[in-house]
């Protein structure tokens, strides 16, 4: 790699400035690099669509964005040797595409696919070339802290094309004739054939303008890094001074081929190596990559903020929290640039955690939209604590009824002896076939709902029975007889006689 | 024509209106017992449902059955208030203004499609609704008794239309739902129409009167008699009163709700021969009292929830009185 004949100046910048150097290069090439990416994709994704609309399946899409690290491949090889003045045409693209394609890629598509920091990372597989072992040394590298962004500006990128595309739409649906009465919901969310291919080359046309800027900013920030690790800047300065030195030397040795009669032997500097085999070249990188060598020293302290200097010493509870918790969490402080020192793992098993909760949280309730229930069992009702007002609860609940009910007969207490039996009757009933019981739930709602449920369990009839003799005592205001009750309780006592008898 | 004297012949009769109009119209027979109780407790009702359902079947069954007058209003976007309650016109020969009484003026008004009228003339029906009268040029016309409006309204194809205005929909006693009938009383109503039992124009001449409006006056009386225990009354109020205060709903019902609520409920424990209301009663027609009474929060409408599901929960959520 001839450094001194990048476009660009190699300078050690954050990570945003080397963004910005990545939009500079996408601007001053835009052109080229959007026909690249049409030469190589128009086809395929006219393809697509046909495919789609021919089987009415949104897979050939899905398969169409699945392939894009393929698809950026020619654009970063185009990238790589423009920065260093070399532009290569359409038809040495096409010619050289097993080179720079392949390295890698079944890695791309498969488990390394859904990378954030593809961007960064593609470079290190196609320019570098690095197989095996050698691509984890090589991402554990370049990957260390600073961090380079690569995955936030994947993010910020997918946003602006999403962005994009629904303007793109908003602005197609605005355009459409109102005579064809077509609703702005239909047209966003319909997933009819027509809007998924509208949608779809709305999405395209996007990405002719977000993947080579997307691809160079990628790159941009692989130069920066390598930039940081490996003093590019501090070489091409050193050239230079050798440069002019070498200048200086031609027009030094001129004039003292002028003076030589009188001046003493002229000094004869020790030459330069010019160069290095690479795997000194490849120690010399990994030294600069350690962590000794590191141009970045992060230290990290805690203190609060806006804290009164007056105020007791004695810490809160949540002061003293916070502070067991960080000071857990401390193993990874000195390496981490995170103001709070939280290690990476820790981060990464939330984000994981909450990650597969929601994707289990929407597969829930895409599985209750569509009405399957798998093998989850049928939840079973709680058994309820109140009907209509009316405590069934175990304890609230005479252990003889029989006695319980006479007694209230005795002091001419109907109600009381009717509300013992309904009470007894329901419990018994609800705990033996539980049924959803809401607060609002009335006496005849109840038993409408086990009729329904358990019509011919032993025992409804004569709650119903029951059921209509307490309504019209409670809400009518006609108490039932004295021998009704009694009927009523004989009834009851039989079935359960009967029951327990068969039971 | 035979009229209830007791609360006991006043049910038998309900039910055999309900019996004679559900032959009529079959497979709907919830519509069918909603609209009989609302015109028992003498309000108006709003009939939704998509078209062919029966809707104008029904109220000209209610015609025959009751013996009372009928008419039925096509609402259009050009309709004016005019062409409802009628207008004073000019008669040459007498040289003297002349009252020409619109549609409005008879005892069941079918208005249909109410919602494809400007508010302006479904504001005209306003006062015929409420108070029972028509004022045409400064002069107010009673309206005989019994007198109901029956609106409808298609849930589909709402381009074109203008919603009702709440203080018009506060005025309908309920509201209720039409939907297709199961496929039993559907293959039932062919079969009838095949084989020649009902024609297919949906005729009513085979219906026979059972009462007239004086014996419909005469039920709506007695429902006065029906008794409501105080701590269901207290239960009516607190589904009102929840409205107003609940998840999901932006607006709740007016007091006029909780009167709808009661007298409905009367009606309902007279349909069902009691001549007590029950907490049960209450809710059997909490919902078409409810319904289009009540508001949802954008929230809940963005949830894709219903006022039917919002009203499912309240019922729920407010706990059943207890003597």
């Amino acid at each position: 790699m001839e450094l001194e004949k990048a476009s660009a100046r190699l300078a050690p910048r954050s990570p945003w400035q080397a963004v910005d150097l990545g939009s500079q290069m996408f601007r001053r090439w835009a052109w080229p690099t959007v026909r690249i990416w049409l030469a190589f994709t128009l086809l395929p994704f006219l393809l697509t669509l046909a495919a789609t609309s021919s089987f009415e399946s949104f897979w050939p899409l899905v398969l169409f964005w699945w392939l894009k690290p393929a698809w950026e491949r020619p654009l970063l090889a185009w990238y790589s040797h423009a920065l260093f003045a070399e532009e290569l045409t359409l038809k040495e693209l096409f010619k050289r595409w097993r080179h720079y394609a392949l390295p890698g890629l079944m890695a791309q598509l498969t488990w390394r696919r859904l990378s954030p920091a593809r961007s960064f990372n593609t470079a290190i597989w196609q320019l570098e070339g690095a197989r095996g072992d050698q691509v984890g040394l090589r991402h554990r590298i370049l990957h260390r802290a600073p961090s380079n962004r690569a995955g936030m500006l994947t993010i910020v990128l997918f946003h602006i094309e999403q962005f994009m595309a629904y303007g793109m739409m908003a602005l197609l649906y605005m355009l459409i004739p109102w005579q064809f009465n077509l609703e702005f919901s239909d047209w966003f969310f319909e997933q009819g054939i027509l809007q998924t291919l509208v949608a779809s080359t709305c999405l395209y046309l996007v990405l002719c303008v977000t993947e080579p800027l997307y691809v160079a900013c990628g790159f941009a920030l692989y130069l920066n890094k390598r930039t940081w690790l490996e003093g590019w800047d501090l070489q091409l300065g050193l050239t230079r001074i050798g440069k002019r030195r070498r200048s200086g030397t031609v027009a030094a040795v001129l004039l003292l081929a002028l003076l030589a009669p009188v001046l003493p032997e002229p000094a004869s500097a020790e030459p330069t190596p010019k160069h290095k085999t690479n795997t000194e070249q490849q120690q010399v990188i990994e030294l600069l990559a350690g962590e000794d060598y590191m141009p970045f020293e992060t230290r990290t302290s805690r203190e609060w903020k806006n804290r009164d200097e007056d105020a007791s010493e004695e810490s809160s509870w949540w002061e003293i929290f916070w502070e067991a918790f960080f000071d857990s969490t401390d193993d990874g402080a000195e390496r981490s640039s995170k103001p709070l020192n939280i290690p990476d793992t820790l981060i990464w098993v939330v984000f994981w955690a909450l990650f597969a909760a929601i994707v289990l949280w929407l597969l829930m309730k895409v599985a209750s939209q569509i009405g399957f229930s798998g093998p989850i069992r049928k939840r079973k009702h709680a058994i309820p604590t109140h009907v209509a007002g009316l405590d069934i609860r175990h304890h609230s609940l005479p252990d003889d009824l029989e006695q319980a009910v006479n007694s209230a007969l005795e002091e001419n207490d109907i109600r009381t002896a009717l509300s013992l039996l309904l009470r007894v009757s329901l419990a018994t009933l609800l705990r033996e076939y539980p049924v959803a019981l809401a607060a609002g739930s009335t006496e005849q709602h109840c038993l409408r709902t086990l009729q329904r449920e358990h019509g011919q369990a032993s025992g409804i009839e004569v709650l119903k029975q029951v059921v209509n003799a307490w309504v019209r005592t409670a809400w009518a205001h006609r108490p039932v007889s004295e021998g009704d009750v009694r009927e009523l309780l004989a009834q009851w006592q039989s079935v359960r006689f009967v029951e327990v008898e068969h039971g | 024509m035979s009229q209830p004297n007791t609360l006991q012949e006043a049910a038998a009769l309900a039910s055999d209106i309900e019996q004679r109009l559900n032959q009529a119209l079959i497979g709907q027979q919830q519509v069918v017992r909603e609209v009989l109780i609302a015109l028992i407790a003498g309000g108006h009702v709003l009939i939704e449902g998509v078209p062919g359902l029966g809707k104008t079947l029904l109220v000209r069954s209610l015609g025959k059955v009751l013996e009372l007058d009928f008419n039925r209003i096509q609402f259009t976007p050009d309709l004016m208030p005019t062409d409802v309650t009628g207008h004073a016109m000019y008669d040459q020969k007498t040289e003297q203004f002349r009252i020409r009484r619109g549609p409005a003026f008879t005892q069941l008004l079918l208005a249909d499609e109410i919602n494809r009228a400007p508010a302006k003339t479904q504001a005209a029906l306003l006062e015929v609704m409420q108070e029972r009268q028509i004022t045409i040029e400064g002069k107010a016309f009673s309206l005989d008794e019994p007198y109901m409006v029956l609106a409808t309204q298609n849930p589909l194809d709402q381009e074109g239309t203008y919603p009702l205005p709440e203080a018009e929909l506060d005025r309908f006693l309920f509201k209720v739902m039409i939907d297709y009938p199961d496929h039993n009383d559907e293959t039932t109503l062919v079969n009838m129409v095949l084989d020649g039992t009902i024609r297919a124009s949906l005729d009513v001449d085979s219906l026979t009167p059972a009462t007239d409006g004086a014996g419909l006056l005469a039920m709506r009386k007695l429902c006065d008699s029906v008794l409501i225990d105080a701590e269901v009354l207290d239960y009516a109020l607190r589904i009102v009163r929840t409205t107003r205060d609940f998840s999901g709903l932006s607006h709740g019902a007016s007091p006029r709700a909780s009167i709808a609520l009661a007298r409905a409920a009367r009606v309902q424990a007279l349909v069902e021969g009691r001549d007590f209301v029950t907490p049960d009663d209450i809710q059997q027609v909490a919902r078409p009292v409810l319904r289009h009474r009540i508001q949802l929060s954008a929230d809940a409408e963005i949830e894709g929830q219903t006022p039917e599901t919002v009203l499912g929960r309240l019922l729920e959520q407010v706990e059943a009185p207890r003597q």
